[in-house]
């Protein structure tokens, strides 16, 4: 991630992993220029409103915009590419995860897919 | 050389490892790791055919069935030979479980290190070692502790192979679609 991204220069990464924690809000991150949010379909499972996962979106984007040399990397699993669940959650998750991912896409500068560590660009 | 290949279910994966292996050791030996464990009838049917798949070039094939000694492999191969993994998911699901490896992900990750560590000491002794693995990160990341770990280190060590591969590809439909390096031809 470091080196793909370039943003391991000195700078102060925080990483919030999203199969542990729910993410904290950009107003309770101090002195960072990296936000890492990792295990995003995992947090789209305990939030699965799409419009507020927009709205979060958006607020790390200005965050992002506020101060030269900052960066927000989204790590997500791509969970929509199974059988159709049976079990009606599953199935709303699943399709919240798919919306998500192309709203995030739609405001991302550089969006890439990875296959075994090899990254292939989208965006 | 490591030579990854990985696909889906019924993708055909196996058949083109199959061939790219055949390939890769016009003279020397086949060393086949069938990983598969032949729990009911529907796998033990599915293991006849990679068998009967094989018998026509019978001769050069040695079988090594799960669970194997690893050292054993490492220390029968000679320079002209080919090892062909069929496949990681099965072999690493085995060794994983078979101890309390996966109950924590310190161990897990231990378990994983030296299993990457093995595939590399045969691919120093051989001509090429061709890993078969699955395409199955995209059902979503399951909750219990241990499919978890599983799944986690299984993507560290599919990471790890390919970026010691000389070749790594995926078969969708039948189809190679080379990723990295030049498929053996």
């Amino acid at each position: 991630m470091r080196e793909r991204y370039g943003v391991g220069d000195g700078s102060h990464i925080v990483w919030q992993d999203g199969y542990q924690a729910p993410y904290q809000a950009p107003d309770d991150v101090h002195g960072a220029k990296t936000v890492v949010l990792d295990g995003l379909e995992a947090a789209i499972r305990r939030v699965s409103d799409v419009d507020e996962w927009e709205k979060r979106f958006g607020d790390w984007r200005r965050w992002e915009a506020a101060a030269p040399g900052r960066t927000v990397v989204w790590i997500g699993t791509d969970v929509t590419q199974g059988i159709v669940p049976v079990d009606r959650e599953e199935r709303r998750w699943r399709d919240a995860v798919g919306l998500c991912y192309q709203r995030l896409a739609a405001m991302c500068s550089r969006v890439d897919r990875l296959w075994c560590g090899l990254a292939e660009r989208l965006k | 050389m490591i030579v990854f290949v990985s696909g889906a279910v019924r993708s055909g994966k196996s058949e083109i490892a199959e061939a790219c292996a055949i390939r890769l050791a016009p003279v020397g030996r086949i060393h086949y790791i069938a990983a598969a464990p032949a729990d009911d009838e529907e796998m033990a049917g599915r293991i006849r055919r990679h068998q009967e798949r094989r018998a026509a070039t019978a001769a050069r094939w040695v079988v090594w069935e799960v669970p194997f000694s690893s050292r054993g492999l490492t220390a029968s191969l000679r320079a002209d030979d080919v090892v062909l993994l069929d496949c990681l998911t099965t072999w690493w699901a085995a060794e994983l479980f078979v101890g309390d490896d996966w109950k924590t992900m310190k161990t897990a990750d231990e378990a994983a290190r030296r299993l990457l560590d093995e595939v590399r000491a045969w691919a120093g002794r051989c001509r090429a070692v061709v890993v078969v693995s699955n395409e199955l990160f995209s059902g979503g990341v399951p909750d219990d502790e241990g499919t978890f770990r599983y799944m986690k280190t299984l993507g560290w060590l599919h990471q790890q192979l390919v970026a010691a591969a000389g070749a790594a590809a995926v078969v969708e439909c039948g189809l190679l679609r080379v990723k990295k390096g030049r498929w053996p031809q």
